[in-house]
């Protein structure tokens, strides 16, 4: 299949838009269903990428990006998928697209590399967000969004329109290269999975008091317990906040009530001393 | 942090409503939310850009304004879809000039269960519901079912995303003024809730464990730590992260540490860690992937997590179940 320099370009915007999408914006543009009609639009067989759309809709529906854990990224295996089943001249059916699917796959793994290291990369930007933060630099903050849209978009890109180019070849490279160096991505994925500690210790610096391990230990127990429990563990942190809440309310009422009588018992004190 | 974050705001006279236009632009930017997301703080300075066009309104005082924009910088997590609902009780705070540490915990405490309630209505109700639909007008090679699925979803993103923003702020600003008279006791009782909720964070958000079989017994190291106390990895990582952090240890800092320790870990496999890498019949690498240095056996290899043919099987197992759920379902030749 001749690809021509304006279908390149076209692939590296929709792919550049799908990487943002996936995270901002309507969030909804990048599921399968609305990206390959368009990748299929492109490439010049608009029905066989609406049949990949579907197929691979449905397969997606058991795969979402619940509480922060990602499958392997659907954009770049859906725009990979229709790539090679246009390419390829595959049949319009959900048979024909399950082999497409499979040589997409080291794509969609290298989309979720993507995703990975600019979430790395922008995890360093946050204390540049704090400086603008202390000079009440409002474009500042908006430049760093900006920065991340940008540069997720052009890895998108740039991997889709070297799938266009290098085809099922390029696969094979991409997938020797994630066996051979899976200890440096997983050691990303488990570095990343730790750096929500540093959150959350900056959180526990504001909140803190001596009395307050306590509360901390008790959260933590309360979320253990709720998610051991198939039928609960959907609902831990909103279980969690019905336990802290009742605590907190029951702290607030007795304490604005010391703090009256508190009032009333010094002013009783008076009258009694004379 | 070199900054450190007043106490109070030195403006401390209730500014004046916002108006519609700057609570629309607001929401409009709140699809933003995680254009910034990064492991560190996640959502924050998606958040911090969707509320700046409410606290430069309320802010008049520039030094109100960095003090709100530090402090709105802090780790967050929540819904994309919800959030608008947290944004409007933060707004009517800010709005009344609480205290720093109040809004702080108010926010966490309100943004954390949004995510549970989200991706149940969302994820798991919406969009399989709608998907599945008009997946199977798109099999059929009509790209109806495309616009149906675009219309379908942002009518409902949006309708809520709106919706919320108005009702929580509404909300905010009526029980705000009734509790400014005794704002010490509702500070407290603030970080009581923000605590309780950061170490329910600490024990849900935390995926921390190691992946060691070591002996000849193949003793698992991990379920070994389980049966002390679970998630006590992310716990005592935390802890010591607090203890830097208050030694006066810079996020930064912090983060090159654990990128460190992640990856020589990951070299000596003792991390888990899923390299996502497969071949391509979907079949992943046992433990989540090899490590540089070999130094135990990891046994049989787990079940790929999904295989192609099990993708195939999910597939038609969810169009079987449209058959019988009486929808026409016709699979192309």
């Amino acid at each position: 299949m001749e690809i021509t320099i304006i279908q390149a370009i076209l692939v590296f915007v929709v792919a550049f838009i799908m990487g943002i999408d996936q995270f901002s914006f309507l969030e909804s543009l990048y599921q399968p269903i609305v990206t390959c009609p368009i990748i299929g639009a492109i490439l010049g067989n608009f029905e066989l990428g609406v049949v990949v759309g579907g197929s691979y809709q449905l397969i997606q529906i058991g795969s979402m990006p619940i509480g922060g854990a990602q499958p392997p990224n659907a954009i770049l295996g859906g725009i990979m998928a229709t790539v090679f089943a246009a390419s390829l001249g595959m049949e319009a059916t959900p048979e024909g697209v399950g082999a497409a699917l499979g040589l997409a796959i080291p794509f969609a793994v290298f989309g979720q590399y993507a995703v990975t290291l600019t979430f790395t990369i922008m995890s360093g930007m946050m204390a540049k967000a704090d400086q603008c933060a202390e000079n009440a630099d409002v474009k500042g903050i908006r430049n760093i969004n900006f920065m991340e849209m940008a540069i997720l978009g052009t890895l998108f890109g740039l991997l889709a329109v070297a799938g266009l180019y290098g085809g099922s070849a390029l696969g094979q490279t991409l997938q020797n290269f994630s066996f051979q160096f899976s200890w440096v991505m997983a050691g990303l994925d488990a570095a990343g999975g730790a750096m929500k500690f540093v959150g959350f210790a900056i959180l526990m610096k504001v909140m803190m008091s001596n009395e307050m391990w306590g509360f901390l230990l008790a959260g933590f127990a309360m979320a253990l317990l709720c998610s051991a429990n198939a039928t609960t563990s959907g609902a831990t942190l909103i279980l969690c906040a019905f336990v802290g809440a009742a605590i907190a309310i029951y702290d607030f009422s007795i304490n604005t009530k010391i703090k009256a009588n508190a009032g009333a018992g010094n002013m009783g004190g008076d009258s009694d001393g004379i | 942090m070199a900054y450190n974050i007043p106490e109070k705001y030195q403006d401390l006279t209730p500014a004046p409503q916002v108006d519609k236009k700057t609570l629309n632009k607001m929401v409009w930017l709140s699809c933003f939310l995680q254009a910034s997301f990064n492991y560190e703080r996640m959502q924050a300075c998606g958040w911090l850009w969707g509320m700046l066009p409410g606290l430069q309104k309320i802010h008049t005082n520039k030094e109100d304004l960095k003090a709100s924009m530090a402090h709105n910088l802090d780790f967050l997590n929540t819904h994309p879809f919800l959030v608008t609902f947290v944004m409007g009780i933060v707004l009517s705070l800010e709005q009344n000039k609480a205290d720093t540490q109040t809004i702080r915990s108010v926010r966490i405490s309100a943004a954390g269960p949004l995510g549970g309630i989200g991706d149940a209505l969302f994820w798991l109700t919406l969009v399989p519901i709608t998907a599945g639909l008009t997946a199977n007008i798109a099999l059929q090679g009509n790209i109806l079912g495309a616009f149906l699925f675009l219309i379908i979803f942002n009518a409902v993103q949006f309708a809520i995303r709106f919706g919320l923003m108005y009702w929580s702020y509404g909300l905010g600003t009526k029980a705000v003024t009734m509790l400014t008279s005794s704002a010490k006791e509702f500070t407290r009782a603030a970080s009581i809730l923000g605590v309780f909720v950061v170490g329910g964070l600490i024990a849900n958000y935390g995926g921390t464990t190691v992946r060691m079989i070591v002996g000849d017994t193949q003793i698992n190291i991990q379920s070994l730590l389980d049966g002390i106390l679970p998630k006590l990895i992310p716990l005592l990582i935390t802890l010591g992260l607090y203890v830097l952090i208050k030694k006066g240890w810079t996020p930064v800092k912090c983060i090159l540490l654990i990128l460190v320790c992640g990856i020589v870990g990951c070299a000596f496999g003792i991390w888990t860690g899923n390299s996502q890498a497969m071949d391509a019949d979907g079949n992943t690498i046992p433990g989540g992937y090899n490590p540089l240095v070999e130094w135990y056996d990891y046994p049989e290899p787990a079940p790929a997590e999904k295989t192609g043919q099990q993708a195939w099987d999910a597939l038609t197992a969810v169009v079987t179940e449209l058959q019988n759920g009486g929808v026409v379902v016709t699979m192309p030749e």
